[in-house]
C-alpha cells in the first residue's frame, strides 16, 4: 500500500478489536460489584488516602532531560539522511553540537539529577566533597 | 552556507563560550570550592567587547541572519558593559544571599549571549530564538533566591506572561511570512517596500502581533503589568540587569525590526508607539510618585524611561536613532548602579529596600549615598550628569520631527520623576532614622570598584558626550 | 475497485491477523519455553500439546467480570488499553515483511508486503512505538490506585530514557543507508561482501545492534526491565485494577511490541528478507519471519534467565552507559562513512 492510507487502516483495525473486544466482555461477562471489589487493591487491606498525591520531582527532572535530548535527535534524523551530501563540514556541525550538549550532559550528571537512589546521591556527594577540599 | 563567515557571531561566541566553561567548571567544583567564575565571565566579555572593537565598520554578516552592523555592535558594546558591571556587582550579592554562583553566571552569561544575538540579528526568526534564550535565563535568574517566596512569585509571573508573549511575537512572525514569504529583515522589507499592501489588514495584525510581543519586552504601558512584581521580587542586582540588558536587545531588535524591515507602514504604527510612548512616560512617572519601596519605585521609572526611548523611536529621524542608542547607554550604566547600590545594602535576610531604610544613610556609607546620588540625579536627568545629555537628544529630536506634544508629555514627566528621585536624596542626607540602624552587609571592595567605575563614566558621558554621540550617529549612518 | 487495491487490503489484513496470532503463539511459546527451562511440561492440557491454551484463555477472560475501581476516571480507565494495543498495531504498520511481488504474474505492477511503503517509515516507527507510553501511564493514573500509579510512572521514565538510546542507534542505520524509508534500508543490505558474508548493517554496526536489542527491551517493559509490573514491588504495576478483557489488551500490546521491535531489528540490521535461496523463488519473507522468530525466542530467553535489575541501575545504565554508547557510536559511524565514500 503506497502512502498513509495503510497506517490509518491500520489505526482503525487497532482501535476497532480493542473496542471489540472490551465491548463482547461488557457483554458476556457477569455484573455483581460490591464495595470490596470496587475499591482499589492494596494487599487486602482497607486502602489509605488518595493515590493521586505527589510524586517524586525525579520524574519530572527525567522528563525534561528527556525533552532536551528528544529534540536533538529529532535533529539528527534528517542530518543522518543528508550526511552524504554534507560531507565533513556537516560532521563537524554535529560535533559541536555534540559538544555543546554535552556540557549540559555533564552538569546533570555530576550534579547527581541522573543517580536515581538516594544512596548513589549521598555517596557522590561524599566522594566529591573531601577529595576535592584538599 | 561555509562560505559566509563566522566573524559576526565572534562576541556572542565569546560570552557563550565563558558561560559554557561556567557551566563546566560549576560541574567539577566540589562543594566548598571556591572559584572564580565570575572572573571567567569577564574575560569571557572583555572578549567579547575587543571582538566588537575590531569588528566596528566591517558590516560583517554571518549565515545572513546575524549581521555584525555598527547599530549591532553598539548595542553590543553597551550589553558587554551591562555584564561586566553586573559580574561586579554580583560578587557580593552571592556571598551575602548564598547563591549558586556558578549556576548564577552561567545563567548570566547565556542570557547576554542571547542578547547579543537579539541586537545584531537579521531574521525574525533569529530574534525569536534569541529572545527565548535570553528570557529563559532571566525567569530562572528572577526566581534564583528559591527559598524566598517573592523571588518564587516573581520569576513565575514573569514566566508566564512571558510564554504568553513570546506566543503573539512568534504568531506575528508567521503573520509575516506568510504575507511576505520571508523572514529575513531585509526580504521583508524590500518586499514591503515593492508591493502596495497598505490595504490589506493582515499585515496590520502582523504588525499589532509583533508590536505586542516587543511592548512585553520593553515593559511599554499597557504590557508592563509583569513589570513592578517581577522587578520587586528578583534579586536587586538580578532587576538591574533585567531592567538594562534585556530593555537594550529588546530595544535593538525593536528598532531593527520595525525602522528597517517595516519602515514603508510607518504611516500605520507611529501613532501607536505614540500613544504607547506617552502612555508609558505618564504611567511610569505617576504610578512611581506613590512608591515606599525603592525597588518598586526604580521599576516605575524603568518603565517610564523605556517611554522616553519610545520616543526615539517615534522621532526617527538621524538626531533620534543615534539618541536611542545613546540613551541606552546612559540608562544602562546609571540605572544598573542604582540597583547595584540597593544590592549591596540588602543583608540576607532583609532586603533593606523601603525607602525609610535609606533615612541616614549619609552618615553610615557617605560614599554610597553620594553614588547614589549621582545615579538618581542622572536617572532624573539633571545635568552634568549622562541622564540629561540622552534626555535633551531624545526630546530635541522629537522636537525637530514635529512631535512637540511627546516632548512636551516626556518634560513634564521628567519634572515629576525628579521630585520622587530627589526624595530619596533628601532621605539619605537630611533625615535621621528613628528606630534602630538596619543590619547591613559588609560592602565589597568589588562592588565599589564597580560603582565608581560607573560614576565615572556618567560624568565623563555627561560632560564630554561629543565622542560617545559621534559613536552612535556613525552606527545608523550605515543602515536603515 | 481495483484487482490491485483489493490485494493491498488482502496483505493489511493478513498482517493484522497475523499480529493477533502473533500475541497467542508467543504467549503460548513464552510458556512452553519457560517450562522447558524450568524442566516442567508447561501448559498441556488443552488442545495436542497445550497448543490451544491461549484460545481457551481468552474464551475464559471474556466471560469474566470486568472490575473498575470506583475512584478511578471511567474515561481514560477504558481509553487506555484501546490506546495501548492500537498504538501497538500502528506501529507495524510501516514494517514492511517480504519483498515486493507481483505473486507470480497475477498483478501487473509488483505489491509491496508490508502495510505501508513510507518514505519516512523509521520516523513514524519511532513517533508511534513512543505513543505507545501514554496507554500505560495512563492506565497508571485512571486507575487511581498506589501500585497502578507507580508502575505508570515507572514506565514512562524508563521508556523516554530508553527511547534516547533506541532512537540514536537506530539514526546510525539510516545514516549508512541514507534514506528513512524501511523497504529502502532492506534492500541497502542485499547482496555479499566477498561472495559469501551477507551485507546485513549487523555487520557494520555490531554495537548499534547491541544498543538496540537492549533498549528495545526496555522499551517492551519486558525482563530484565519489567519494572512497570515488577510483582514483587507493584503487585502487577500498572495493571494491577484491570481485569478480563481490558486486562488481557496489555500483554496482547506487549507481545505486539515485543514482535514490531524484532520485525524492525530484521528490516534494519539483518537484512530483512535477504537470505540465500528462498529469495530466489519469491520465498524472502520466510527469511523474514525466521529472523523474526530468532530474536524472539532470544527475547524470551533472556527474560527467564536474567534476574530483575534494580530502578536505579536501570536508569544508571540507561543515562550513563547507553546513551553515550549510542552517540559516540554514531558519530564514529558518521566519520566512516565519510572516510570510505570520499
Amino acid at each position: 500500500m503506497d502512502g498513509w492510507l495503510g497506517v490509518l487502516i491500520m489505526l482503525v483495525l487497532g482501535v476497532g478489536f480493542a473496542a471489540v473486544m472490551i465491548g463482547l466482555s461488557v457483554l458476556l461477562g457477569p455484573k455483581n460489584p460490591t464495595p470490596e471489589k470496587l475499591a482499589p487493591y492494596e494487599c487486602g487491606m482497607p486502602a489509605v488516602g488518595d493515590a493521586r498525591e505527589r510524586h517524586s520531582v525525579k520524574f519530572y527532572l527525567v522528563a525534561m532531560i528527556f525533552l532536551l535530548f528528544d529534540i536533538e535527535i529529532a535533529f539528527l534524523y534528517p542530518w543522518a539522511v543528508a550526511l552524504r551530501d554534507l560531507g565533513w563540514p556537516g560532521l563537524m556541525q554535529i560535533v559541536t553540537f555534540f559538544m555543546i550538549l554535552s556540557v549540559g550532559y555533564l552538569y546533570v550528571w555530576r550534579k547527581g539529577a541522573l543517580d536515581w537512589a538516594p544512596a548513589a546521591r549521598a555517596r557522590n556527594a561524599l566522594r566529591r566533597g573531601p577529595r576535592k577540599a584538599a | 552556507m561555509f562560505n559566509s563567515s563566522f566573524d559576526a557571531v565572534v562576541p556572542m561566541l565569546c560570552v557563550t563560550l565563558a558561560a559554557l566553561a561556567a557551566m563546566g567548571a560549576e560541574a567539577f567544583r566540589a562543594r566548598d570550592e571556591k572559584m572564580p567564575i565570575g572572573g571567567l565571565g569577564i574575560i569571557g566579555l572583555v572578549g567579547a567587547g575587543v571582538a566588537c572593537a575590531l569588528l566596528w565598520n566591517r558590516n560583517t554578516s554571518s549565515f545572513g541572519v546575524i549581521v555584525a552592523d555598527n547599530f549591532g555592535l553598539f548595542v553590543t558594546m553597551v550589553l558587554v558593559i551591562v555584564g561586566i558591571l553586573t559580574i561586579m556587582f554580583s560578587s557580593q550579592v552571592l556571598e551575602v544571599d548564598n547563591l549558586p554562583r556558578g549556576e548564577y553566571y552561567a545563567l548570566l552569561l547565556f542570557g547576554i549571549a542571547g542578547m547579543m544575538m537579539m541586537a545584531t540579528a537579521n531574521d525574525l526568526l533569529v530574534v525569536f530564538i534569541s529572545l527565548e534564550i535570553l528570557s529563559l535565563a532571566v525567569y530562572v535568574l528572577t526566581g534564583i533566591r528559591r527559598d524566598d517566596p517573592r523571588s518564587t512569585e516573581a520569576a513565575f509571573k514573569y514566566f508566564l506572561l512571558g510564554a504568553f508573549s513570546s506566543a503573539f511575537f512568534l504568531y506575528g512572525i508567521a503573520f509575516t511570512y506568510g504575507l511576505t514569504g520571508s523572514t529575513r529583515l531585509d526580504r521583508i522589507g524590500a518586499f514591503l517596500a515593492a508591493q502596495s499592501m497598505s490595504d490589506n489588514p493582515l499585515i496590520l495584525v502582523a504588525l499589532g502581533l509583533l508590536l505586542v510581543g516587543f511592548a512585553f519586552k520593553i515593559s511599554a504601558v499597557p504590557f508592563h503589568m509583569w513589570t513592578p512584581d517581577a522587578y520587586e521580587g528578583a534579586p536587586a542586582i538580578v532587576t538591574g540587569f533585567m531592567s538594562t540588558g534585556v530593555k537594550a536587545a529588546a530595544f535593538a531588535a525593536f528598532a531593527r525590526v520595525f525602522l528597517s524591515a517595516f519602515e514603508p507602514f510607518s504611516q500605520q504604527w507611529v501613532p501607536v508607539i505614540w500613544v504607547l510612548a506617552a502612555a508609558t512616560m505618564i504611567l511610569g512617572t505617576v504610578v512611581g510618585v506613590a512608591q515606599s519601596n525603592l525597588k518598586r519605585m526604580l521599576a516605575y521609572s524603568s518603565i517610564a524611561h523605556g517611554g522616553y526611548l519610545l520616543v526615539g523611536l517615534v522621532a526617527a529621524n538621524q538626531i533620534g536613532k543615534a539618541a536611542i542608542l545613546f540613551y541606552l547607554l546612559a540608562y544602562a550604566i546609571t540605572n544598573l548602579a542604582a540597583f547595584g547600590v540597593i544590592a549591596m545594602l540588602a543583608s540576607s535576610n532583609d532586603e533593606n529596600e523601603e525607602l525609610r531604610d535609606y533615612k541616614g544613610l549619609w552618615h553610615t556609607h557617605p560614599a554610597l549615598a553620594a553614588m547614589m546620588t549621582v545615579c538618581l540625579l542622572s536617572l532624573g536627568g539633571l545635568p552634568p550628569t549622562v541622564g540629561f545629555v540622552g534626555k535633551w537628544y531624545i526630546f530635541s529630536a522629537a522636537v525637530s520631527s514635529g512631535y512637540y506634544g511627546l516632548a512636551v508629555i516626556g518634560m513634564l514627566t521628567s519634572v515629576v520623576s525628579v521630585f520622587f528621585y530627589l526624595r530619596v536624596v533628601v532621605m539619605m542626607y537630611m533625615s535621621e532614622r528613628e528606630g534602630p540602624e538596619p543590619v547591613r552587609p559588609r560592602i565589597a571592595r568589588m562592588g565599589m570598584v564597580a560603582l565608581t567605575l560607573s560614576v565615572i563614566l556618567i560624568f565623563y558621558l555627561g560632560i564630554l558626550p561629543t565622542r560617545v554621540l559621534d559613536y552612535a550617529a556613525e552606527s545608523i549612518a550605515t543602515i536603515f | 475497485m481495483d484487482l490491485r487495491f483489493a490485494v493491498q487490503l488482502g496483505i493489511i489484513g493478513l498482517t493484522f491477523f497475523m499480529l493477533i496470532n502473533a500475541s497467542a503463539v508467543l504467549v503460548l511459546a513464552e510458556r512452553k519455553i519457560m517450562g522447558f527451562m524450568q524442566q516442567r511440561y508447561g501448559p498441556y492440557l488443552v488442545g495436542p500439546h497445550g497448543m490451544l491454551q491461549p484460545l481457551a484463555d481468552i474464551v475464559k477472560l471474556l466471560f469474566k467480570e470486568e472490575l473498575r475501581p470506583k475512584a478511578a476516571d471511567k474515561w481514560l480507565f477504558n481509553l487506555a488499553p484501546i490506546l495501548s494495543v492500537a498504538a501497538a498495531f500502528t506501529a507495524f504498520a510501516t514494517v514492511p515483511w517480504g519483498a515486493e511481488t507481483t505473486f507470480f504474474g497475477l498483478l501487473d505492477d509488483p505489491v509491496s508486503l508490508g502495510v505501508a511503503d513510507l518514505n519516512v517509515g523509521v520516523l513514524v516507527i519511532f513517533a508511534v512505538t513512543s505513543m505507545g507510553v501514554y496507554g500505560i501511564v495512563l492506565a497508571g493514573w485512571a486507575s487511581n490506585s498506589k501500585y497502578s500509579l507507580l508502575g505508570g510512572l515507572r514506565a514512562s521514565a524508563q521508556m523516554i530514557s530508553y527511547e534516547l538510546s533506541y532512537a540514536t542507534a537506530l539514526a546510525a542505520v539510516i545514516l549508512l543507508a541514507g534514506s528513512l524509508s524501511v523497504r529502502e534500508v532492506v534492500d541497502a543490505q542485499s547482496g555479499y561482501w566477498l561472495g559469501f558474508i551477507p551485507r546485513w548493517y549487523v555487520f557494520l554496526q555490531p554495537v548499534g545492534f547491541i544498543i538496540y536489542v537492549i533498549a528495545g527491551v526496555a522499551e517492551t517493559n519486558r525482563a530484565p526491565f519489567d519494572f512497570p509490573e515488577a510483582e514483587q514491588e507493584l503487585v502487577a504495576g500498572y495493571n494491577t485494577e484491570y481485569s478480563a478483557v481490558r486486562f488481557a489488551l496489555f500483554p496482547q500490546a506487549e507481545y505486539i511490541n515485543m514482535a514490531t521491535m524484532s520485525a524492525v531489528a530484521t528490516d534494519l540490521y539483518l537484512g530483512g528478507w535477504h537470505g540465500p535461496f528462498l529469495e530466489q523463488y519469491g520465498l524472502g519473507w520466510l527469511w523474514f519471519l525466521m529472523k523474526v522468530g530468532l530474536i524472539l525466542f532470544t527475547y524470551i530467553w533472556v527474560r527467564w534467565t536474567v534476574p530483575r535489575y534494580r530502578y536505579d541501575q536501570l536508569m544508571n545504565f540507561g543515562w550513563k552507559w547507553l546513551f553515550p554508547a549510542a552517540v559516540i557510536n554514531l558519530i564514529v559511524t558518521a566519520a566512516l562513512v565519510l572516510y570510505f565514500n570520499a
